[in-house]
């Protein structure tokens, strides 16, 4: 009979024990929520931050993170003040939380530690736990700085189309030689293995969810400069020892408990890469530059025009930069043996080989190395041989026993926020057959072949969302000349050693001289694929040709429609730094619809002015239509 | 070739599946799957392009180096775990390796010796022993990046300079 009664008075006391603890904790989490209302911290930039708020067209707040478990309060994606009161009750408790699964204060270890230096947390009332996953994910990163990474833009891929960044934690005593062994944080959207077509555009509207990941370098290297051939430009940033901190903690807060959802124009992998930087110092206010669309070269121009923040910029070359500049380093003979010695292993025993000093066997064995590991890495089903070639020709660079040596290597295109700003307003004026014009026009994106080149991909376009309003004197008429929702182009000139085709996408409208229609709306699309070829007879000049098919939609057409195809051939040329010129001439045959036929011809020539300043001079002729425009372009 | 360009894309993702289903190769990698499925490329089964981005660009290599509630493989809250760097290093980078053992230097071996405790003054030794020591080198790499990494450990151990200065 004692007994129960001893352990019913035991219980008793256990309870009245935690009852105790629980109100003093219970007082002092009313004591911290009251600290914090006084001191408005749910209005401070720095919880904004954290919690990824933006304010909405109402006045209120919204979280742009998506991931419920990312918020403590039921209401924490639209009430900065719930949340941090939530927050304060969780970090008196081990429960798990998040994806993650750690007690609050080590799941989002950024906010305890900014609350905590903020409320002057008493560690007995509130005692701080110990965060050894964490501590050991910090720790492992060994940092000394944190470098932003910007791989160029990739045509060939759709999500790559703009370039990317993503951040390397730059480890201590790291050399250039070793920084492959750093760990990266990267942002990306995680695509389903089955997305296929609907890739883009799910992208394009926030269907996948985004997610930080700390993918090492060495794969991130592969990825962009061995498979893609993509150059990368990497910014030391200059940060304090508490900014990367901050920067770190933030981090591992998102990579372990969040998801955005991934919009590709502007909550995309560049966005919350300046947002982790926009934590890590506040004062940078990086993010609220990005209203509509995040362009990644767009955020490299704005973190290098920062004063101080980049303290030195390092150019990683593509293995295509890499073999072209050998290449070009080379007297033909030798650019010929090398390549040779690609097709056939027998060269190596030929007097032309033997004949050469032992650098130079070296140098050619080296680049014909690169090129057969190009061939395997960018081929869809490379053959067998190229490997086996490829160890043949190490083995025997193997018996020439001295490092090959250091070979500087120039880049085609400067870094990018040498280039144009990425939208761009012009205004014009011309004739048109028997009238005059003005026109204003106003583009989205990005970069065509004739606007400036610095810090741009070569030969490669990107044009989104453009129109153009003209006002037509005589007929006294004011219209939608011309709209390009996607205008694409990839040149890419072929050699003995590159040989991707070129290709062309354009999806628009115009206007069109037709039958009796002077002044017609003409929808359009346009496709094409073909090959070029560089010549350096001035300075330098891209030649073209495309076999192309082309279905319009007009009210000048009979039957409202034509379908036919043809071909483009076409010159692009460097005259000087700044002056370029472009020449297309076109024929096309329409079977279908209204039965007809175009000729097409376009001469362009562009003046660059300043960084973000250019002239044109254009001359454009369709079928008894002849059009001339000069305009000045500004890129803003 | 819009069309090409995403059916590429399309080939990409499916391939890496297929790469999963290829990874159970028994004994040609470290003891977690990341290394095996690069790995069994090298017997010509795969190309590693596709299992490359599929670890870096989608699902699966984010749970690799995510943080996530538990270990997945070779990896911890997305960190390498350190008795798997070395070998996860050689497994993924291995052609780059041979090619710089045979070119007698390169980010890739500099990288490996540190990551076997080679300090940097002594990597111009170890580069040159790579060089010697090519083609038995390549052989033993062809058989697991862990037969790789021990005969560069046999070859350290048993060098004048090297088995003196190296931390392991």
């Amino acid at each position: 009979m004692l007994v129960p009664i001893l352990v019913f008075a035991v219980t008793l006391c256990v309870f009245a024990i935690a009852d105790a603890q629980l109100s003093d904790s219970e007082n002092y989490l009313v004591q911290l929520i009251e600290q914090a209302q006084e001191k408005r911290l749910a209005e401070l930039r720095e919880w904004h931050l954290l919690l990824h708020y933006r304010k909405n067209l109402f006045g209120g707040y919204e979280s742009e993170q998506d991931d419920p478990g990312f918020f403590l309060s039921p209401k924490g994606k639209a009430d900065p003040a719930a949340e941090l009161a939530a927050t304060l009750a969780q970090f008196f408790s081990a429960d798990l939380v998040g994806r993650s699964k750690q007690p609050a204060q080590c799941a989002f270890i950024a906010r305890y530690h900014w609350l905590k230096e903020q409320l002057r947390f008493d560690p007995a009332r509130l005692p701080p736990m110990a965060c050894e996953r964490f501590d050991r994910w910090y720790e492992d990163f060994d940092v000394q700085s944190i470098s932003l990474i910007f791989p160029s833009a990739f045509l060939n891929n759709p999500a790559s189309m703009f370039g990317h960044t993503l951040f390397r934690v730059d480890q201590k005593g790291q050399t250039e030689q070793t920084r492959i062994l750093a760990y990266t944080i990267n942002y990306a959207a995680e695509v389903p293995p089955d997305a296929g077509l609907a890739y883009p555009l799910l992208g394009i509207f926030g269907s996948y969810k985004g997610y930080f990941s700390t993918i090492p370098y060495y794969l991130k290297v592969r990825e962009y400069r061995d498979i893609e051939n993509r150059d990368i430009w990497e910014y030391r940033l200059r940060l304090t020892e508490f900014q990367l901190q901050r920067l770190l903690m933030h981090a591992w807060e998102l990579g372990g408990n969040a998801y955005f959802d991934y919009f590709f124009f502007k909550e995309n992998c560049s966005y919350h890469i300046l947002a982790l930087l926009d934590y890590a110092d506040p004062t940078l206010h990086l993010t609220d530059e990005f209203i509509g669309w995040t362009v990644p070269a767009d955020t490299i121009r704005l973190v290098v025009s920062k004063p101080g923040l980049v303290s030195d910029i390092t150019y990683r070359p593509s293995r295509s930069t890499v073999i072209r500049r050998k290449r070009q380093a080379l007297p033909a003979a030798e650019r010929d043996l090398a390549h040779r010695m690609t097709q056939d292993i027998g060269v190596l025993s030929s007097s032309a080989f033997a004949q050469l000093g032992s650098a130079k066997q070296a140098f050619l064995l080296d680049l014909a190395s690169d090129y057969l590991r190009y061939r395997v890495e960018t081929t869809d089903d490379p053959k067998p041989e190229w490997k086996v070639r490829n160890r043949e020709l190490l083995a025997t660079r193997s018996q020439l026993r001295f490092p090959s040596e250091e070979f500087p290597v120039r880049p085609f295109a400067k870094q990018p926020e040498l280039g144009h700003k990425t939208s761009r307003a012009s205004i014009g004026g011309g004739w048109r057959n028997n009238d005059t014009f003005e026109e204003v026009t106003f583009r989205g994106g990005y970069h065509d072949l004739l606007d400036p080149e610095v810090g741009y991909t070569p030969d490669a376009q990107i044009e989104m969302a453009s129109v153009t309003v003209r006002h037509y004197n005589r007929a006294d008429q004011t219209r939608v000349e011309r709209a390009t929702l996607l205008n694409l182009l990839s040149l890419s000139p072929i050699d003995s050693v590159f040989h991707a085709p070129s290709w062309k996408l354009n999806v628009g409208m115009n206007t069109i001289r037709h039958h009796d229609c002077q002044l017609c709306s003409n929808g359009f699309f346009n496709g094409g694929i073909g090959g070029a070829k560089e010549l350096r007879l001035l300075n330098r000049e891209v030649l073209f040709a495309f076999a192309e098919t082309e279905a319009s939609v007009s009210k000048a057409y009979d039957e409202m429609h034509r379908i036919g195809g043809g071909g483009t051939v076409g010159i692009l040329a460097d005259m000087t730094e700044r002056w370029k010129i472009m020449a297309t001439g076109s024929y096309l045959k329409f079977p279908l619809g209204d039965k007809s036929d175009d000729f097409r011809w376009y001469v362009g020539s562009r003046f660059t002015l300043a960084q973000n300043w250019a002239v044109r001079l254009e001359y454009n002729h369709r079928d008894r239509d002849n059009d001339v425009l000069f305009s000045v372009q500004a890129y803003f | 070739m819009l069309k090409k360009v995403l059916l590429l894309a399309v080939a990409v993702l499916f391939g890496s599946q297929a790469g999963l289903a290829m990874a159970a190769n028994p004994d040609t990698g470290p003891g977690c799957g990341l290394g095996k499925l690069a790995w069994s490329d090298y017997k010509g089964q795969k190309e590693i392009a596709p299992q490359v981005l599929m670890v870096t660009t989608n699902g699966t290599g984010m749970n690799t180096f995510a943080i996530s509630s538990g270990t997945s493989g070779c990896t911890n809250d997305g960190k390498i775990m350190s008795e798997h760097k070395t070998t996860m290093f050689a497994s993924l980078n291995f052609d780059a390796l041979t090619a710089e053992m045979a070119q007698g230097q390169g980010e890739h071996l500099a990288s490996l010796a540190t990551l076997m405790g080679v300090p940097a003054e002594r990597h111009a030794e170890f580069f040159a022993m790579t060089q010697e020591r090519y083609t038995s080198l390549v052989q033993a790499g062809e058989t697991s990046p862990v037969a790789l990494v021990k005969s560069l450990n046999n070859a350290i151990a048993g060098h004048p300079v090297l088995a003196q200065a190296s931390v392991r």
